[in-house]
């Protein structure tokens, strides 16, 4: 017996995995297109199937692993063809022995089935195909229930499925499907794999999403998975972003970043514990962004790659703010070690967000993330995708850090003076550590208060500092004594019992000694 | 041309009467290729190899074509099945055949 397609460790058959061409779709799948199975490409019109089946099979096809691609009443042949050349993997080439498209359409109209299982026989042996698609094999059903039983078509179904896997042949059968005609369809229960493609339009986004609804002998991610049809056809923004096989070594807090604000490092206990994710949250105008810079320059000027994805200011606006504050951050971008992802398509997807963000990270080996702003994320998101903003962000948030970098998020909240929220998304438990920014009426003053609310693993100085934003970036002043209700923004004298009625803020804050900004300061 | 017809009892077994002519037509056709004498052959629809009459009268390529054909039969049944499976299968069919792992 030949040692090819056995696994030595267990006896068991080893089932050869194809490459899919789908940018993403051989990690959701498993690895890849199980060979010599049979698979549906179900959905609507306009859901990408067609596009999908031309992608995988110039993927595969070769003049010694040719593939057939019978039309049956769908898309004519030659307005499909004329299409599908505008995508960028239709290779001319392979028409040349390695892909042949043979219709079948007058067959199915004139003739039953037996006629169209001798056909498509007929053509498979002759030509050694090893991939088979089969467009619309809809059209076939549809005609066959018109004159034969549920019974006979099943029969059909099967005799098809065993003739091209027994001729080794991957095969795709095409169809306009919706959930509902799941099930009980002998199609379906035949099938080994089931992929199905959903389009939905909101507002005036729209959404692509691919389902593994059925893969026989591996395991795909299960869920729905984004993914966009561009020039370069499909591309897939697996839920797994492409970390299946990351194994992480990174352990989090093995060291402590510094903020780029010294006195800010000293009251979280150290700094940031490398690896966690950092909410700063606070009101329009509290300094987030600038912290977000701050945090970024100190990286850079540490040798850290650091990558800035921003949802709300341009990257020239964001470049210039920074070089307000003394930092020269355009430098690092054009060195590489800096990379600023600019995203307002308002259709995008977290998957595909992070996908830009995971590729970026391997780029450069980015050891520091800044998201600016949680709010403009969600705002860039095609509305389809804002209800699963949180479930998104934990998935997110989890596959940056598992990957060993630092995340900043800012998110802007909407001020009052009664109660103090951490943000608007009830995602502040994806935060390892929370700072927050607010305002307080002191004296006539709206003045910045700063506080470190939750520090993960590791203690805090639980003072509530006032901190001004400076030309040269925060500034953090001493801890706000003598107050009651500061969290409110509307603070008072802590005791008017005690007499105590004027505190220390209310006059002109006074800095912390200033440290110097640390051994990396520029 | 016995082998065939004993392999068609065990393979149809578990694989059905359409399954094993579906694999048989894909042996031959793959045979084929290496023994072109076997174009005469053809797999009927009871699983049967007709116009083995013919190939008998080339004496010379008999052997190689049967062979061939048996060895890409239990070939493809390997690459679906798997060894083990295969192996147990040629027991049953043979049992004082000595077949090794």
């Amino acid at each position: 017996m030949s040692p090819q397609g056995r696994d030595h460790r267990n006896g068991r058959v080893t089932i050869r995995r194809l490459p899919t061409g789908v940018p993403g779709l051989d990690e959701i799948l498993g690895g890849g297109l199980p060979e010599y199975s049979f698979n549906i490409i179900a959905g609507a019109p306009g859901s990408g199937k067609t596009t999908l089946a031309h992608q995988i099979m110039f993927a595969n096809a070769t003049p010694e692993a040719p593939a057939l691609y019978f039309t049956v009443l769908g898309e004519p042949a030659i307005k499909m063809l004329r299409y599908q050349q505008q995508f960028t993997y239709f290779d001319q080439a392979k028409l040349d022995g390695a892909i042949r498209f043979v219709n079948l359409s007058q067959l199915v109209l004139d003739e039953d089935l037996g006629a169209v299982l001798d056909a498509i026989v007929k053509e498979v042996e002759a030509s050694n195909a090893r991939i088979v698609v089969v467009d619309s094999f809809r059209t076939v059903v549809r005609k066959a229930l018109s004159s034969a039983s549920e019974m006979e078509l099943q029969g059909f179904v099967q005799r098809l499925a065993l003739h091209l896997t027994s001729w080794q042949a991957t095969t795709f059968l095409i169809g306009e499907y919706v959930e509902g005609e799941l099930r009980d369809n002998p199609v379906f229960t035949v099938s080994d794999g089931l992929f199905w493609l959903y389009q939905s339009v909101e507002r005036n986004s729209i959404v692509r999403k691919m389902q593994i609804m059925k893969l026989r002998g591996q395991e795909s991610v299960p869920g729905l998975h984004t993914f966009r049809i561009t020039a370069r056809g499909l591309q897939t923004f697996p839920r797994t972003f492409g970390l299946t096989n990351n194994k992480s070594e990174h352990v989090k807090g093995r060291r402590r970043l510094s903020t780029g604000v010294p006195d800010l490092d000293a009251i979280m206990g150290g700094g940031i514990p490398e690896g966690d994710s950092l909410l700063v949250a606070g009101p329009s105008g509290a300094g987030k962004t600038v912290l977000g810079i701050q945090f970024i320059a100190e990286g850079l000027a540490q040798g850290e790659p650091s990558i800035v994805a921003m949802f709300e200011e341009l990257p020239n606006e964001f470049l210039q703010r920074a070089a307000s504050f003394g930092f020269d951050l355009d430098k690092h971008r054009k060195d590489g070690s800096l990379k600023l992802i600019y995203l307002r398509p308002l259709d995008l997807s977290v998957d595909e967000t992070v996908h830009e963000i995971v590729t970026a990270v391997k780029e450069i080996g980015c050891k520091r993330l800044v998201i600016d702003s949680l709010v403009g994320f969600e705002m860039a998101l095609a509305p389809d995708f804002r209800t699963d903003f949180r479930e998104s962000l934990y998935r997110m948030i989890g596959a940056l850090t598992r990957l060993g970098v630092t995340i900043i998020s800012t998110v802007e909240v909407e001020e009052n003076f009664t109660s103090m929220g951490l943000s608007n998304f009830t995602i502040s438990f994806l935060a390892d550590d929370i700072v927050r920014l607010r305002y307080a009426s002191i004296n006539g003053q709206l003045r910045k208060v700063m506080m470190v609310v939750k520090m993960r693993r590791s203690q805090h100085s639980i003072d509530m500092c006032a901190y001004e934003d400076t030309s040269t970036g925060l500034v953090i002043g001493e801890p706000m004594r003598g107050y009651r209700a500061l969290t409110s923004g509307i603070p008072g004298p802590w005791s008017l019992e005690s007499g105590q009625n004027e505190p220390e803020l209310s006059r002109a804050p006074k800095p912390r000694p200033r440290s110097p900004r640390g051994k990396n300061a520029k | 041309m016995q082998v065939c017809e004993k392999l068609q009892t065990s393979v149809t077994k578990f694989a059905g009467s359409a399954g094993f002519n579906s694999l048989l037509r894909r042996a031959l056709a793959l045979a084929r290729a290496e023994v072109p004498s076997l174009q005469s052959l053809e797999v009927g629809l009871d699983g049967s190899l007709k116009g083995c009459e013919a190939l008998a009268v080339a004496a010379d390529a008999a052997p190689d074509g049967t062979v061939a054909i048996i060895a890409h039969l239990l070939g493809l049944l390997e690459t679906f099945v798997g060894e083990p499976f295969t192996l147990r299968l040629v027991r049953e069919t043979w049992p004082d055949a000595s077949v090794h792992d």
